[in-house]
């Protein structure tokens, strides 16, 4: 097949073509599925063990949310409530390492975090996350200014978490100066959700009570990096994609000599622009299969560095796998077959010797 | 076979052709001379198709160009072309370079073109792998293989040596004694002795 030819006898431009749009791709994969990995990352660490979540009125974060904890009391007495715990979320120097996750739960959410050795701290005492714990070889560790007792490490497969460390409530309540950043509740069957909230809702004036759901999709810091990746990953898809379609044409631009020789021998504009299709659509296709490959790598890879402590994190979801090849394909055939097309038009003797010039 | 009527060209604000006439006969071994930028390319590729003229009409056996309805067919069927640079595909090989141009029903002739003109070894290697003189051979070939009734070259010997010059002449010369009709552009005056008719421009006029 003559594309195949035209392919593998100009290796050099081939490879250009290759990995430029394999790099555009790649850099389209990386950046849209890192920031979906964050968001997909903290909304599963939130709604793990929790239906409906409470935080303080009218604040926007979970890191400024102070809610008493002494409501879990009451709230376990209401009807439908299987179980409920408090949690502080905040992030501070821990030993040498300049800013880690803190995680300070009551007792009972403890079984959340998978002991992988020694046992769940008392007061006073910590365990710390997988990647975490590859950093502290000591028996103890500085956060704030207080020393705490390593009593274990554990493994919850969140990124976020396997960064930091957990700690009593208490504990963390001094640290940072509050009771609770929020508190997850859970209800004997789903369908009792909406009955709970509306009874939460009653037991103080100062909280907001969502479900884990509408939480995660109203939340503020959620919207921000959602919008945020969403302008970088169109920004990168739409460079990468023109990038894509100026090589393209580039390419079909240094044939123009080629074309005007095939139509002074009497091939067809269809003839030129068929293979021409087949040759975008192999060098497209093969570029963006490649590129799949390495962006999956990369992000299998992602997790496992020590530096990033595990959190940068990415998910691949089909639907922007299948989303970036149809634009690839559709932009690289634009980029080749609109200037092939109207050099095909030219009169064949102008185009041999614009090919020349 | 070819009729040209009052045909003038324009590059741009640029007249390079002014308002030619003239025939050309079936059978005749034509030769468009002179002086370098005096518009024998231009005046070729518009015998040849390839370039639409700016004013005036060209006619091929009593049919008006604009008209024929598949030029891509007509030009593959029935127009040989020589360039002065060989203008091969440099990914196919020379057995594939000719395919190319072959229609279907002459691709049995290509082995016995490449053989008479002593080429049938390099079949299967690439045009940067033959020498200059060879290329043109090739070039030749390709424009032999459809049978054409016309054969158009500009400056077919520009780029070679006296040697390969002449046997591109005799190809040529013999290619009009099997009845094609062949139409030279050159600043090379020794096409002169080969030629039944001779066309002398200056300046985009004939002499
Ligand atoms: N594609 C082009 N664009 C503009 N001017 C051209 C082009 N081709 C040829 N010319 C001009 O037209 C004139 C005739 O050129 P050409 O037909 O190539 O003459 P020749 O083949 O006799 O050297 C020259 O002045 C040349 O500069
Ligand atoms: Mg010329």
């Amino acid at each position: 097949m003559i594309s195949l030819k035209a392919l593998s006898k100009n290796p050099l431009k081939s490879l250009l073509i290759f990995s430029s749009i394999t790099i555009a791709v790649m850099a389209i994969f990386l950046i849209s599925s890192v920031s979906q990995g964050v968001i997909g990352m903290y909304s599963k660490m939130i709604k793990t063990d929790g239906d409906i979540i409470i935080t303080q009125k009218g604040i926007s974060d979970t890191f400024f949310s102070n809610v008493d904890i002494g409501l879990i009391q009451k709230i376990d007495n209401l009807e439908h409530v299987a179980s409920s715990y408090g949690m502080i979320v905040g992030a501070s120097p821990i030993g040498h390492i300049p800013i880690a996750g803190i995680y300070g739960t009551t007792a009972n959410h403890f079984p959340h975090y998978k002991l992988t050795k020694g046992e769940y701290p008392k007061d006073g005492e910590v365990i710390l996350g997988t990647n975490l714990a590859k950093q502290f070889a000591t028996r103890s560790v500085n956060i704030g200014n207080k020393r705490f007792k390593i009593s274990g490490i554990f493994s919850s497969g969140i990124g976020f978490e396997e960064g930091g460390v957990v700690m009593n409530i208490g504990d963390a309540g001094e640290l940072f100066n509050r009771s609770a950043s929020f508190i997850l509740v859970s209800s004997t069957s789903p369908s009792k959700t909406d009955e709970i909230v509306k009874a939460l809702s009653t037991l103080s004036s100062e909280i907001e009570v969502k479900t884990t759901q509408n939480f995660v999709k109203e939340y503020n810091q959620f919207k921000i990096i959602k919008n945020s990746s969403f302008v970088i990953s169109t920004l990168a898809f739409a460079m990468g994609l023109m990038g894509i379609a100026s090589v393209m044409s580039m390419i079909v631009n240094s044939r123009k000599e080629e074309f005007g020789i095939m139509r002074a021998l009497g091939k067809s504009r269809l003839f030129i622009i068929k293979n021409l299709f087949f040759e975008t659509l192999i060098m497209s296709t093969s570029a963006y299969i490649f590129a799949l490959l390495i962006s999956i790598g990369i992000l299998e890879i992602l997790p496992h560095i020590d530096m990033l402590q595990g959190y940068v994190n990415g998910t691949l979801s089909l639907s922007t796998a299948m989303y970036v090849l149809t634009s690839t394909i559709f932009m690289a055939l634009l980029g080749s077959l609109i200037p092939a097309w109207i050099a095909s038009k030219t009169d064949p003797i102008l185009l041999i010797n614009q090919g020349c010039a | 076979m070819i009729k040209v009527s009052n045909v003038s060209h324009y590059y741009g604000k640029e007249q390079v052709l002014f308002d030619l006439s003239f025939e050309i006969k079936s059978g005749e071994f034509l030769f468009l001379s002179g002086e370098s930028g005096s518009g024998k390319s231009t005046l070729l590729s518009i015998l040849s198709t390839l370039l639409k003229p700016s004013k005036g009409e060209l006619l091929i056996d009593d049919e008006s160009v604009d008209k024929i309805k598949n030029i891509d067919y007509f030009r593959q069927s029935k127009i040989g072309f020589v360039f002065q640079f060989h203008y091969l595909i440099n990914y196919l090989n020379i057995y594939e370079n000719i395919a190319l141009a072959a229609l279907d029903d002459k691709k049995h002739n290509i082995n016995e073109i490449l053989k008479k003109l002593g080429i049938l070894e390099l079949s299967s290697r690439y045009p940067n792998e033959i020498s200059g003189g060879q290329r043109q051979r090739v070039a030749l070939a390709r424009a032999l293989v459809n049978e054409p009734k016309i054969i158009f070259a500009d400056e077919p010997t520009g780029s070679l040596d006296s040697k390969n010059s002449i046997i591109v002449y005799e190809l040529l010369a013999e290619a009009l004694k099997g009845g094609t009709t062949v139409v030279v552009a050159s600043h090379d005056m020794r096409i002169e002795e080969y030629a039944t008719q001779i066309i002398r421009l200056k300046d985009g006029q004939i002499l």
